[in-house]
């Protein structure tokens, strides 16, 4: 099977956000609530401007000790063993939030509200990816049913499933090609890429690489 | 009097029984019918048809379920038979231009992603398999539907799809088949 | 023998048990958690066959072309656009902010009112559509005035430079085609000039951290040609005529020459004479700019009638005095002008995804009533008088259908440019000096809360970001005041932000007030 990963250059990131909107499109995200704030909000995706730097922030798909899916009691995150993936199941999930808490990228988001949206926009939403319910929590799963859209193609044109290319929503909306996506074992990572709090040894799957800001330092956002 | 307890406690218990057993079902079940009198047997029988002449693939490899109106028209555009169930579909349906809202009786819920490609076209099972034998019925199948959960009876439970995939080795994760 | 109190409880404790043994207990719960994974009142999405759909955006005049992905006719996904609005693009119809009704019939009979004597002006927010051409026929018909708010559109070469000014230009962030900059930016080297730490500050070459042109020029600029600035501060256009810049006159794609002989000239607001306009058309369904308003009323007699075709209650319509329901993108057929980073001509169109409400006005159709003149065929009748000239496809008819699938048409490059001299800015003595936000259009998908409101890295529409320290003792919200006005906004501190500068956000309210360089201060409300 194929395991998948991303590379995101940071130096060609002009922070305009596409990939944010893109992903809320393609995951049915719904718009935000009355008075939500970047703590309560929903963004699979989020940039960060860091430093002289955008930064954008998704699940890191970690493939060892993944910290999500150690503290779930419910056995609602696993990671597949075929993929790669870190999965979130919101239908078995109760909404304790220990994994928003153990994740150290702050990667997870929790629905504080059952999904709304404005009169009508309910027609745009997209068939493959099911809206979650009030008091669960999500995350970036790479566009699953971008995948198994992938995988039904193959199928279909009498392809092996188990190795399909496919491209995430944020990837195909990225208009500077910052974030290119693929097989781990084959994707080019450029020279000097880092992943994110690499000494935690949790093996995420997503390589940063930028001239500007030191990645393996902390920093804070400079707005709010 | 000690018997008489015992007597009385026996009753409940039995009442219990019976109305959970018996009166029960019948409560939390809704039933109903197909809003036309159509005939598996007769369009495989007469007209020779197969499964996929009207439950057909669409180029993507997702599955179209059941046939639209146009589909009917095709070869109901006028009467092939005599059948009163005919002529009131041509009166109904055909002659309007109105989509007969057809039952399903294996609609999977939202969150669940299954590709009747993978299935059918890779792991090479018969339709049977999981919708029973619909081809021989002579009449449609009552719809029954569970007056709370709104899931029809018919429809296959996750147990049923783990078995038969831990069978064929096939469990991954949960995402294969969730969205 | 007589029932007691005991037997009741006696046969209710049978009862209890036995229906242990019965599947009721069982069957509700795990029916009612099968009720609850399908949690009532979350919007179901609909099903159907997967159809793609080739069109191109219309929201700027960058033109993207996108790709909608369609579940039977709905699109639910648009690939193709070079920014965050254009993506999400297919949510404008469902706004809730969207302008549906309006009194349409009101507007009709006050200007069916109207005397030949009385002065009438359509100002178009959008120029250079076949819409535009419209409106000048219109115009010359009614002997009226059709305004534009930039008359001698230029357009910039970037391919052909190495290297580049911006001036405060928003170039890295949606500036022209987002698609064409980003493939020249690998050409040339940028320098910006700016105060603001915008995307473009960071991205670029060289960063000079003040306002307006710098002092010295960057020797990059003069040594490194051939060079160009971009931007609209006082003294680009003549740095560029120094530099000899690739500047041309923005491109129009060919027009019938029926059209040409019977059309208003385009006027600019500034030549409009004071208090001179009894009856005032702003089109700003597909605005791609924004004039502030205090430029406008000045022009307007003092019991004029303006009638605005808006797809919101944001822009004009807040001052009109009937706001009418316009279509948005992707409701009509309509095409879109050259950007100004286009030096060829070009003529794409965009096609409709999805219908538009029943009470919805198309301000080209309604004018053109009013002149007599036919109008709902014009974009057909340009795209044969196109394929006329240039024959791409065999038939007209073929020549259209390619159009409406997305098709675009390119024609013969432009010529150099006369510029206009752009205008000095007036001194003030307030403590802040405004920088806004680039522009964005008017309405957007309500997910772009996602940028603003659910992370920070947008400046929401109704706020202004200060340095911490000019931001310090002012409370989450104040009022931003100006000579033009005021206006009540929400305060972000931010430390990108160099003091004395009050970087403001693009809602309507702000931007009737202030334009770059504007003397500002914010004060408590």
């Amino acid at each position: 099977m194929t395991r998948y990963g991303m590379t995101i250059d940071v130096d060609r990131c002009t922070g305009c956000g596409a990939c944010m909107v893109a992903c809320a499109v393609e995951n049915n995200i719904p718009p935000a609530h009355e008075g939500a704030t970047d703590r309560t909000g929903l963004t699979w995706i989020r940039v960060f401007k860091v430093g002289q730097a955008f930064v954008p922030m998704l699940c890191q798909q970690c493939g060892e000790e993944t910290p999500c899916v150690s503290v779930c009691p419910q056995k609602a995150v696993e990671v597949d063993p075929a993929t790669g993936i870190v999965g979130q199941m919101p239908e078995r999930c109760l909404g304790c939030r220990y994994c928003m808490a153990a994740c150290p990228y702050h990667a997870r988001y929790f629905n504080w509200h059952d999904p709304a949206w404005p009169p009508g926009m309910e027609k745009t939403l997209n068939p493959d990816v099911a809206p979650r319910m009030r008091g669960v929590v999500e995350k970036c799963n790479f566009c699953h049913g971008r995948w198994h859209a992938a995988k039904q193609q193959a199928v279909a044109e009498g392809r092996d499933p188990a190795h399909v290319e496919y491209t995430p929503a944020c990837v195909e909306a990225c208009p500077t090609k910052a974030i290119r996506f693929g097989d781990l074992a084959t994707l080019p990572k450029p020279p000097g890429s880092v992943r994110l709090l690499e000494s935690l040894g949790t093996e995420p799957k997503i390589y940063y690489r930028s001239s500007k800001v030191d990645l393996r330092a902390g920093k804070e956002p400079s707005r709010g | 009097m000690k018997l008489r307890g015992t007597i009385l406690f026996l009753a409940g218990a039995l009442a219990a029984l019976g109305a959970g057993w018996l009166g029960f079902p019948r409560v939390i079940y809704r039933t109903q019918a197909q809003p036309v009198d159509f005939s598996h047997k007769i369009h495989a029988e007469k007209a020779g048809s197969k499964c996929d002449d009207c439950h057909a693939f669409r180029a993507d490899g997702s599955f179209a379920g059941v046939p639209t109106l146009d589909k009917c028209s095709s070869c109901h555009a006028a009467a092939m038979g005599d059948t009163a169930a005919e002529k009131r579909f041509i009166e109904q349906y055909v002659t309007p231009q109105r989509e007969p809202a057809w039952l399903v009786y294996a609609r999977q819920p939202e969150n669940v992603y299954f590709s009747h490609a993978t299935h059918v076209k890779r792991a090479n099972l018969k339709c049977e398999r999981c919708h029973g034998d619909q081809g021989s019925a002579a009449a449609p199948r009552i719809l029954v539907e569970n007056r709370i959960s709104g899931y029809s009876l018919d429809l296959l439970s996750m147990d049923a799809c783990i078995a038969c995939h831990r069978e064929q080795h096939k469990e991954n994760s949960c995402l294969d088949c969730h969205k | 023998m007589k029932n007691t109190r005991r037997d009741i409880f006696k046969f209710a404790g049978g009862a209890a048990a036995g229906a242990l043994l019965t599947p009721v207990p069982w069957r509700l719960i795990k029916d009612s958690s099968l009720w609850s994974e399908n949690w009532p009142g979350i919007p179901r999405p609909a099903r159907g066959e997967i159809r793609s759909k080739t069109t191109n955006c219309a929201l700027c005049p960058a033109g993207c072309p996108l790709r909608a992905r369609c579940v039977g006719d709905q699109p639910v996904a648009l690939t193709g656009a070079g920014c965050a609005f254009g993506v999400a693009a297919h949510h404008l119809p469902y706004h809730p902010a969207r302008l549906r009704q309006g009194p349409v019939e009101q507007a009709k009979a006050a200007l069916a009112k109207r005397t030949p004597s009385e002065p009438i002006a359509v100002l178009d927010l959008n120029p250079g559509r076949t819409a535009s051409w419209t409106f000048r026929r219109a115009m010359a018909a009614l002997d009226g005035t059709y305004i534009s708010p930039d008359p001698n559109p230029i357009a910039y070469d970037l391919h052909s430079v190495r290297t580049v000014l911006s001036v405060g230009a928003p170039l890295l962030e949606g500036w022209g085609t987002p698609a064409n900059v980003l493939a020249a930016r690998e050409k040339f080297y940028l320098v910006h000039a700016g105060a603001v730490e915008t995307p473009t500050a960071m991205l670029a070459d060289e960063w000079i951290r003040a306002e307006g042109l710098p002092d010295p020029l960057p020797r990059r600029l003069l040594e490194n040609g051939p060079s160009l600035a971009v931007g609209d501060a006082p003294g680009v256009a003549e740095l560029n005529r120094k530099l000899g810049a690739p500047v041309y006159a923005r491109p129009e794609a060919p027009v019938p020459d029926a059209w040409k002989k019977q059309a208003a000239p385009v006027t600019a607001l500034d030549a409009v004479p004071a208090r001179g306009l009894r009856f005032l058309l702003i089109d700003e369904s597909s605005a791609v700019t924004y004039i502030p308003w205090h430029l406008i009323e000045p022009k307007l007699a003092s019991d004029a009638v303006v009638i605005t075709f808006a797809v919101s209650r944001g822009g004009y319509a807040r001052h009109a005095t009937y706001a009418l329901p316009a279509p948005v993108f992707p409701e009509i057929t309509e095409d879109i002008p050259a950007a100004i980073d286009q030096t060829t001509q070009v003529f794409r169109l965009a096609a409709p995804l999805v219908p538009p409400p029943p009470a919805v006005v198309n301000a080209s159709e309604l004018v053109a009533a009013l002149a007599d003149i036919p109008a709902a065929a014009a974009l057909r009748e340009r795209a044969d008088f196109i394929h006329m000239q240039s024959p791409a496809h065999p038939t007209p008819d073929a020549f259209w259908q390619a159009l409406v699938d997305g098709y675009i048409w390119r024609g013969s490059p432009s010529l150099p440019a006369q510029s206009s001299p752009t205008q000095p800015r007036p001194a003030h003595d307030l403590p802040l000096t405004a920088v806004p936000a680039p522009w964005t259009p008017a309405l957007l998908s309500p997910l772009m809360t996602k940028l603003y409101e659910e992370s920070n890295l947008r400046l929401p529409p109704n706020a202004v970001a200060l340095n911490p320290r000019d931001a310090a003792a002012l409370p989450s919200r104040a009022v931003l005041q100006t000579l033009h006005g005021k206006c009540t906004v929400r305060v972000v501190p931010d430390a990108s932000v160099p003091p004395g500068i009050v970087l403001a956000g693009s809602s309507p309210g702000i931007r009737d007030i202030c334009t770059h360089g504007d003397g500002a201060k914010v004060v408590l409300a």
